[in-house]
């Protein structure tokens, strides 16, 4: 028998073979035959004789083909693709199909908008960071000298160099074109009225020629004179407004006896912002030994702040570096308790970032979490967003499969439904793109920027930048753009106009995507809860001492606090008054304890009698120290850490030598917290203040006294003191810095957590709307039939049950241990442990996901059956 | 019979003539020619799609798929404005080919 539909079909696959032809070409062929055929049959042919005949008149396939050919010319560059998605008339199609589905296109939109305002502000973050300190013309010839220093078994490197060293390189080595040593103190910078304790720079008139700096106002070589001074802009501000102070004459006291007149011989510009290395006010390097007559630049146990070389060719710096061995010996014959190992050089452009490893160096790296943690968030809610975007996608493909059809029936071959996808994608994430740039610029950055170190503005001209939009906006297109495009275009017409084609719900990887997705919320929910946890748990936790009803002053020396003391003791609401060389989260000295075998590096508070108890620190075991009385000036006290270390079996009546004299230990008290919670506790001893070594003023009160006694502190001060500024405030005051932050860290991981849950719940909802639209018949169909609401609610939960359970069991123990790692790098000390963060964000998570099931489910409840069925 | 150049190079002009006279598709057209040309040009049928398809390239004639109720879809031919300044064109070339070969056939005018 013969079978027309078979023979067709036979033909039409000889054109196929021919690549001339795409399938709407082809399509066109067969309506021809087709009518042909139909022709013939109604002029009394036989199926198989109308076959023949129109085949025949058809003629060969293989010259028709060639013809055809020079029609065609197959481009498949990317070049005719950027084309074809550019200039046809996709853009007008985009436009149609988002205003088509306006829900998914905006949570599509919004979505990647959020998440490339993201990308662009670690962007920023990041790009900031690496500006930091490079502005300077001899960023690579410019070179900071570190020498590494054996403490405790593990070498260290300092960014500190003994004092003589600058003087001797300058001398020493032709190759080294300029020294520049600097070392900064505090001390009372006095304009009429105006009395502020200010950081002073001292450093050798070459500062201002080795780093880039340059003068608003006055001569940069001006440093040589000793009495000359230069501001920073900021400073030039605070004291002078916008007038030009150069000429003038500013007072500076270092201490309480010392003071010296500086004129004025210059103003900075202001400095770019991207820097840690700058001063407030300058003065020549020789003021140091008049600010501290003991400092003398030839000893070499004296440390200077920074030894800065600058070099004719960088390539000298290894002959340099070999030379530096005399001064290695030198140092060793001297300082034999912390002899120098080895020196380096690290360039101004590097030490920036290598400051993790330096200890005490002039710059500081103090975003390493950040330079981590942003670019993964980023990342986070870029892949959030792609998924949402794959998933819609791929649903509301099922849509538009009649367009796909029709499409493919009128001569779009494959390719051209995938650029038609890919370029409605491309179009969607560019202007997610330019949103996400005008959020970033607008809301993201400002933010940020008010707690983290970073310019609160884009550089619109940095062309970095705006490349890294670009290739943010390709790879966003081409990571969520293409799968949805291969999988939509691959359909036959012929199964989509049969009716027979189902897809979307069924989908394996989009079931993949969403729990992926919904894994990195609980990733992200996670983040936000442990950081608020350990946030809370940092400000609970103890210091180990009280600090309120404390107030403190630095009051410079003996005489002054005498003063106030008799002053003070006077005042009914004081309960105590103690003197100190030393004062928590305020001032201590570091020493070398000696012990038997090796030597250890300690803090010194050199304390009043008195000043522990009141202070509210726990005895441990032993005696307190009293002060003069019966002679405890050979006796100190240790924290518990120190116990620890010295592992005395009893601690208590054993000696221990520091520096030359031997001390014996009287009493061991609890640790405490000196500093704030991002650094550890360190080992510790408390020695007794001689009266006339007293640089601080602590003052207990009575309860519920706070403004009076700090009101009565003030006034004395200004009665006693009126040319000095008031250097003190309530101890529980002393760690607001620390808090502030945790405060931000706290808001920044809830404001990322929220970001996270609004991408995925938005997405979550889109895709189950979409779904569920889908499903619309089945469900009409059910109720007609009687199925209750929990039936109805049951059947739609159970789809995507399986998908919730996997992501929360994926992303909560992911969560704890990606925070688990970001908390190790930020506190050394205990924070909270267990899994009850993480357990929470996985409850977190199914409840928000149950109310977003629940208002789709409640949406198919409320609809009339009648109109599922009339839908198609 | 008409040779087979000849029948090529008259292809243009003819099809966009039919087209002139009102849309079209495929099948149609080239019925139409065999009607027009009462068998005296002889075609391959499927050689009329390479030619449908340049002249669309060279933007002389338009193509839209319509669907018409339940029947099959079909793709439609359209004049362009251009497409209708080339027939003129053509229309003048062919009418000076003629001028010229009337020369040579003077007194016997040609009957079919």
């Amino acid at each position: 028998m013969f079978d027309l539909e078979k023979s067709i079909g036979i033909w039409l696959r000889s054109f196929r073979k021919q690549r001339a032809y795409d399938e709407g070409a082809i399509q066109e062929m067969e309506l021809h035959l087709r009518d042909h055929i139909e022709d013939l049959l109604s002029q009394g042919y036989s199926e198989e004789e109308a076959f023949g005949e129109a085949v025949e008149d058809f003629g060969d396939i293989s010259p028709i083909a060639e013809e055809e050919f020079a029609n065609i010319r197959v481009n498949t560059g990317v070049k005719s693709i950027l084309f074809h998605a550019m200039l046809n008339n996709y853009f007008k199609t985009t436009l149609r199909s988002m205003m088509k589905n306006p829900l998914s296109s905006f949570i599509n939109l919004f979505g990647l908008a959020v998440a490339i305002g993201t990308c662009m502000v670690a962007y920023a973050f990041i790009d900031n960071d690496y500006r930091i300190d490079r502005f300077h013309e001899n960023k690579h010839s410019l070179y900071l000298t570190t020498c590494s220093i054996n403490r405790e078994g593990s070498v260290v490197e300092y960014g500190t160099t003994p004092a003589p060293l600058g003087a001797m390189l300058k001398a020493d080595f032709p190759s080294i074109d300029n020294v520049c040593r600097m070392k900064s103190n505090s001390a009372i910078v006095r304009y009429e009225d105006k009395v502020f304790s200010e950081r002073i720079h001292h450093v050798d008139p070459a500062f201002l020629e080795v780093f880039t700096f340059p003068l608003k106002w006055g001569l940069s070589n001006s440093l040589k004179s000793n009495s000359s001074i230069i501001l920073s802009e900021k400073m030039s501000q605070k004291y002078f407004g916008d007038e030009n102070p150069v000429g003038q004459t500013l007072k500076l006291l270092f201490g309480l006896e010392r003071s010296k007149m500086f004129e004025i011989t210059g103003v900075a510009e202001a400095f770019p912002d991207a820097r840690i290395i700058d001063f407030d006010f300058l003065v020549n390097i020789e003021n140091v030994s008049y600010a501290n007559p003991d400092y003398n630049f030839n000893n070499w146990t004296e440390e200077i702040d920074a030894t800065l070389i600058l070099v004719k060719n960088e390539a000298d710096l290894a002959t340099i570096k070999s030379g530096m061995s005399k001064y290695k010996e030198v140092q060793n014959g001297i300082d034999a308790d912390w002899p120098i190992q080895d020196f380096d050089f690290v360039s101004i452009n590097d030490l920036h970032l290598a400051s993790g490893r330096i200890r005490n160096d002039i710059s500081y790296d103090a975003t390493l979490e950040g330079r981590i943690s942003l670019p993964i968030i980023a990342g986070f809610l870029l892949v959030l967003a792609c998924f949402n975007y794959i998933n819609i996608a791929i649903v509301s493909g099922a849509k538009r499969l009649k367009e796909i059809g029709l499409r493919k029936v009128i001569g779009a071959n494959r390719r051209s439904i995938i650029v038609q996808f890919f370029s409605e994608n491309l179009m969607l994430t560019a202007l997610a793109a330019l949103l996400g740039f005008v959020l970033a610029a607008t809301l993201f950055l400002p933010w940020f920027a008010s707690f983290a170190p970073v310019t609160d503005q884009f550089d619109l001209l940095d062309p970095t930048m705006w490349s890294f939009l670009i290739a943010i906006l390709f790879l966003t297109a081409i990571f969520s753009g293409l799968y949805p495009a291969f999988y939509i275009s691959r359909f036959q017409a012929v199964q989509i106009f049969s009716g027979k084609l189902k897809f979307g719900n069924k989908n394996l990887l989009t079931k993949v995507f969403l729990t992926l997705q919904l894994a990195l919320t609980c990733v992200g929910i996670a983040f936000a809860i442990i950081m608020a946890q350990n946030s809370n748990y940092q400000m609970d936790r103890s210091w180990g001492y009280n600090p309120k009803q404390i107030l403190y002053q630095y009051v410079g020396d003996a005489s002054a606090f005498a003063k106030l003391e008799k002053k003070l003791l006077e005042h009914p609401e004081v309960l105590s008054v103690m003197g100190s060389a030393h004062h928590f989260s305020r001032s201590q000295s570091p020493i070398t304890v000696h012990l038997p075998h090796t030597q250890l590096s300690v803090k010194e508070l050199s304390i009043g009698e008195g000043y522990l108890e009141n202070m509210g620190v726990s005895l441990k075991g032993g005696r307190w120290l009293q002060q003069d009385g019966r002679g405890d000036l050979d006796k100190i006290l240790i924290n518990e850490k120190m116990a620890q270390i010295l592992d005395f079996q009893n601690p208590i009546g054993q000696s221990i030598k520091i520096t030359e004299q031997s001390y014996d230990i009287v009493g061991v008290v609890r640790d405490v917290h000196f500093n704030d919670f991002y650094s550890d506790i360190s080992p510790t001893i408390f020695s007794v203040t001689e009266k006339k070594d007293i640089r601080y003023l602590t003052i207990k009160f009575k309860e519920g006294s706070k403004h009076e006694v700090y009101q009565a502190l003030k006034d004395y001060n200004t009665e006693l003191f009126p040319e000095m500024p008031f250097l003190g405030g309530f101890q529980e005051d002393v760690w607001t810095g620390f808090y502030n932050q945790l405060k931000v860290q706290s808001t920044f991981s809830k404001v990322i957590a929220l970001l996270f849950i609004l991408l995925s719940s938005l997405g979550l909802y889109g895709l189950i709307q979409l779904n569920l639209a889908g499903r619309a018949k089945e469900f009409s169909v059910r109720k007609t039939l009687g199925a209750s609401n929990l039936h109805l609610a049951f059947k739609i939960l159970q789809q995507y049950a399986a998908i919730f359970i996997i992501s929360v069991v994926l992303g909560a123990p992911l969560g704890y241990m990606l925070n688990d790692l970001l908390l190790d790098m930020m506190y050394p000390g205990p924070r909270p442990s267990g899994l009850s963060g993480s357990v929470l964000a996985a409850f977190l998570l199914i409840f928000i996901l149950i109310a977003v099931m629940l208002t789709q489910i409640n949406k198919v409840i409320k609809a009339n059956p009648v109109e599922g069925l009339k839908t198609e | 019979m008409i040779s087979k150049n000849l029948t090529a190079a008259s292809t243009k002009p003819i099809i966009l003539g039919i087209l002139k006279q009102g849309n079209s598709y495929g099948y149609l057209i080239i019925k139409k020619i065999k009607e027009l040309s009462g068998g005296k040009m002889k075609y391959s049928d499927g050689m009329l799609y390479p030619v449908l398809h340049r002249l669309e390239k060279e933007g002389l004639i338009l193509s839209k798929w319509t669907l018409e109720g339940e029947k099959r879809p079909r793709k439609y031919y359209e004049i362009t404005s251009l497409g209708k300044e080339e027939l003129l064109a053509e229309q003048v070339q062919w009418n000076q080919v003629n001028a010229v070969l009337d020369n040579f056939w003077e007194s016997k005018t040609s009957i079919n």
